[in-house]
């Protein structure tokens, strides 16, 4: 802020020396427009100014002034001679006020009090015609002696600046033709030392004359407080900000550039980055957000960042919103990492905002900050940790005019290229290279890593150079638009600082360049434009920042899944899909119920079809659960081994039996288990409960032998449940009755015809006129008909059963 | 500056006229680098000093080819939307005022020739054809020639 209060102080007592000439001049005529009009404008200046400077003094007097002579301009005031001195004395007073803050700019203490400022005021306002002449000697002599201390600075105009730095060039110019020359003669050793003296006089100036077009920091920062009091208002939200490093320096054009991206990002953090004072309060954090723009110079870079403690981004909704609008496939956005996704923001018409507000969220934006800092050679990057909030950094170069960058050499001619833009060089024969064509693509393939390949020399319509033995060099080049791709040249050479200067339309039509310098051989060189040459080579540009595999993940890793591997009871090693494994369980032998060639594992009074429960069933077995929606069945191994991740494809696709193929783990086969074909086992071994789960059965007549010997325990191996006695309509506790012929027609009153009856008849054949019977040793249809039930069931309310 | 002080020199064998308050200088210039992708009439890039011109041949320009051969190095210097540009010509014989001022064309001219020449202006008993240095950066197309 010290600089901006200096050239504010500056500015003022300037004006304050040019209007001392019209004051005679106004006082002798006081109804000169423009010389009010001069007037006005200070006290409007000075108001202006001092509302961010948080002088509210200063802002008093000259609003107070600026209103009187607004109202003389009206015509609704006289300018008489009361008014004229009582303005020229707030005039006074500001002078003095403006010396003794620049006298001592850390403790402002004013050569006056500041009351008497209400008894100028007073005087304005009123015009009571009281003379002022006490008032202004008073200060006088404080101004004499303060003026001389006032820090001094000079404004020059711009176009000065930059005729100075070309002056300097051509003498830097100059001073290397004379070096060539003097090495070209025989050498003087006092000559020559002189010209050391020259030479470095010439570099020392060319830095301090560098260091006029370079300004602090704090100017960008000079609208921000004001910016975010009014925008947290705006929006009902609380928030404080912080401002670091200003006295970082940036040339004076690049604070230009970098001006209204910051100013968006600011915007953007307030908006939807600090929430608002109830939602902070929920969140345990103090009501006001805040915000924090630090600024530090890096190498040859400005890092410019802005942190805030807000909510963060909304990764997910970003993916989303990328999704939906094309931007990743659904595939590509999975194997985003967590730190890529929120440079998503950066993209065109991505926007998390969910509404439109008047500050910020239209979905333009983000994308437009990014591309105004990577013009000025910039990179920006976000992170964000949710609800803890984001923190954007901008990187830019101390200049725009100064880059490094090195000198290519192709088809006789030599370029410049941006040094930012060259991740990589390498020799064309480098064992790390191969190039191959690939359908009229060149591609070169560096560390298993493939670009696209381009020569210079081609994109430029050049011959190459003969007779050259010396093995061509490859750039990988990154550009901030595209794909990275590899650039051939004829040669790399060196590496220099270089002042780049625009180049005339003619030659940027091509797009092939983006400016031009002149080094210090006097030879002028154009400036490539990587860019541009991809697409005059028609590269695809598509944006690919999280494309761009590492080179460690080389091949693109295909999709695994989780694979339990376990030892089957003849001792082989076989894998099977964890996520039909539902829990693994130990077994006692005797909760193994064989039965027939199938058999059951009762687990909690149920019986659960098993699979691989062939006598004899040992001790200390494991049982796998496994689980398809509402069908299980267990799965017996001798042991559980390990969890491995294999590949969703099998290496050897072999279903045969239970076997679904074999995968390769470690370089060694396995057998994967197939769930289709077990479960499609369990069930051709009639044993799974429907898939309703047990149906309750009710057998009315409790004294039938044969339903209860024979047709109950069926049922309750089958999984279901029986219950014996008459229905009762009023507690639906049964999902079916089975009768036989004789008590059919009372059941199916009785039940109220709620709950299906199946009729069982002792004969085979059915009698005439009874065919909704079915045959008692029909096993296939009775279970049919109960997992038709079962069907019915499920498709009913839930509610509708839930007496049970 | 005086409107009517000209520069007066020849391309093409052709007499022509600049007005003065465009031309900063005459310069022989040294080598010339070229631009590679750039229009015919684009020579390339010489260094006068700390600047960077952007040479042109005004030939070329007119004709769409040939041009001046290579040796030519006596140029115009005129600077031109904040960009400095060479315009190269066969010889420059005077800067001096033409008090008739710039007279209407009389008879057909070449229609090369024609999209560039605004008027005629009189230099010792000799109509030179008058031209503006700006129409000469444009990319060929750019006027209907």
């Amino acid at each position: 802020m010290d600089e901006i209060l200096g050239e504010f102080i500056a500015e003022t007592l300037e004006t304050l020396e040019a209007l001392s000439g019209e004051v005679v001049a106004w006082e002798a005529n006081p109804a000169d427009q423009s010389r009010l009009d001069a007037f006005f404008r200070f006290f409007h200046t000075v108001k202006g100014s001092c509302g961010f400077l948080n002088l509210p003094r200063f802002e008093r007097l000259a609003h107070h002034a600026e209103d009187v002579l607004a109202a003389v301009r009206r015509g609704e005031r006289q300018a008489d001679p009361a008014t004229v001195s009582a303005v020229l004395a707030v005039m006074d007073r500001i002078g003095a006020l403006a010396r003794a803050l620049g006298d001592n700019a850390t403790a402002p203490e004013s050569p006056s009090p500041e009351a008497d400022d209400d008894a100028l005021l007073d005087t304005l306002l009123t015009s009571a015609g009281a003379s002022l002449a006490d008032e202004t000697p008073h200060d006088h002599p404080a101004n004499g002696r303060a003026g001389e201390r006032a820090p001094r600075t000079i404004r020059l105009p711009l176009t000065l600046v930059d005729q100075l730095m070309n002056g300097m060039s051509d003498m830097v110019l100059a001073r290397n033709d004379l070096g060539r020359r003097m090495r070209e003669h025989a050498m003087d050793s006092d000559l020559e030392s002189s010209f050391e003296r020259l030479s470095a006089n010439v570099a020392e100036m060319r830095d301090m004359i560098s260091k006029t077009r370079m300004q602090r920091v704090d100017r960008l920062y000079a609208s921000l407080p004001r910016m975010v009091r009014d925008l947290a208002r705006e929006l009902g939200k609380q928030a404080t900000l912080e401002l670091d490093g200003g006295e970082v320096e940036m040339d004076r054009e690049m604070i230009e550039m970098v001006l209204d991206p910051l100013t968006h990002i600011v915007r953007n953090a307030l908006d939807h980055g600090i929430e608002p004072p109830a939602q902070r309060r929920a969140a345990g954090k103090p009501d006001a957000g805040a915000l924090h723009v630090v600024a530090r110079q890096s190498g040859n870079q400005i890092v410019i960042e802005v942190r805030d403690d807000g909510a963060g981004l909304d990764c997910a909704a970003l993916v989303e919103k990328a999704i939906a609008t094309g931007l990743v496939t659904p595939v590509e956005a999975a194997s985003m990492s967590d730190a890529d996704k929120p440079n998503l923001i950066f993209h065109a018409g991505l926007s998390t905002a969910t509404q439109v507000t008047s500050v910020s969220g239209r979905g333009v934006g983000m994308d437009v900050v990014r591309t105004n800092i990577e013009q000025i050679g910039g990179v920006i990057s976000i992170t964000s940790a949710p609800g803890c909030g984001t923190t954007i950094a901008m990187r830019v170069p101390l200049t725009l005019t100064i880059i490094p960058g090195l000198i290519v050499h192709g088809g006789g001619h030599v370029f410049a290229m941006p040094r930012s833009n060259v991740v990589e060089l390498l020799h064309l024969t480098s064992a790390m290279v191969s190039i191959e064509n690939v359908g009229g693509a060149r591609i070169a393939t560096i560390r298993g890593e493939r670009h696209a390949f381009i020569d210079l020399e081609d994109v430029l319509q050049l011959d190459r150079e003969k007779n050259t033995d010396e093995p061509r060099t490859l750039m990988v080049i990154r550009s901030p638009a595209g794909q990275p791709y590899v650039l051939g040249a004829q040669a790399v050479t060196s590496h220099e600082e270089l002042v780049i200067r625009p180049a005339s339309p003619v030659i940027t039509a091509s797009g092939a360049f983006a400016g031009m310098t002149l080094p210090d051989d006097g030879q002028p060189m154009l400036l490539l434009d990587a860019v541009g040459l991809a697409q005059i080579a028609r590269l695809p540009l598509r944006d690919a920042g999280w494309h761009r595999p590492t080179p460690q993940a080389e091949v693109a890793p295909e999709p695994t899944i989780q694979a339990l591997m376990f030892r089957e009871r003849d001792g082989a090693h076989r894998l099977i899909p964890l996520t039909v494994v539902d829990r693994v369980e130990d077994l006692a032998a005797g909760q193994i119920a064989p039965c027939g060639t199938g058999a059951f594992a009762r687990i909690e009074d149920r019986l659960v079809p098993a699979l691989n429960a062939a006598p004899p069933v040992g001790a200390g077995l494991k049982s796998l659960r496994l689980h398809a929606g509402d069908e299980q069945l267990c799965y017996l191994v001798d042991d559980v081994l390990d969890i491995v991740d294999v590949p969703l494809a099998l290496d050897a696709g072999l279903a045969s039996g239970r076997l679904a193929g074999l995968v390769m783990v470690d370089d060694n086969p396995f057998e994967m288990l197939d769930p289709f074909a077990l479960f499609a086992e369990a069930r051709a071994q009639g044993a799974l409960p429907g898939p309703a789960g047990p149906i309750r059965c009710l057998i009315p007549d409790a004294e039938d032998v044969w339903m209860r010997t024979i047709l109950a325990p069926l049922l309750v191996q089958a999984g279901h449940e029986v219950c014996f006695g008459p229905p009762d309509p009023e507690d639906a506790a049964a999902d079916l009755i089975l009768c036989s012929e004789a008590d059919a027609d009372d059941m199916v009153q009785a039940s109220a015809e709620t709950i299906p009856v199946i009729t069982l008849r002792p004969d085979a054949l059915a009698p005439a006129g009874t065919s909704d019977t079915v045959y008692r040793y029909d096993r296939d249809r009775i279970f049919a008909a109960i997992a038709q039930v079962g069907q019915a069931r499920i498709s009913a309310q839930p509610g509708a059963r839930s007496v049970a | 500056m005086n409107q009517s002080l000209f520069l007066f020199a020849t391309i093409a064998d052709a007499p022509i006229a600049v007005r003065a308050s465009e031309v900063e200088a005459v310069v022989r210039l040294g080598g010339v680098v070229p631009v590679p992708l750039a229009p015919a009439h684009v020579r390339g890039l010489a260094a006068l000093r700390s600047r960077v011109l952007t040479v042109i041949d005004m030939e070329a320009r007119i004709f769409g080819k040939g041009g001046l051969d290579e040796s030519a190095s006596l140029a115009i210097v005129a600077d031109i939307a904040a960009h400095s540009y060479g315009f190269l010509v066969d010889s420059v014989s005077d800067i001096c005022l033409a008090p008739a001022g710039v007279q209407p064309v009389h008879g057909r001219i070449d229609p090369a020739w024609a999209p560039f020449v605004s008027g005629l202006v009189d230099y010792e008993g000799r109509s030179h054809l008058l031209v503006t240095l700006a129409d000469f950066t444009a990319g060929a197309g750019a006027l209907a020639a």
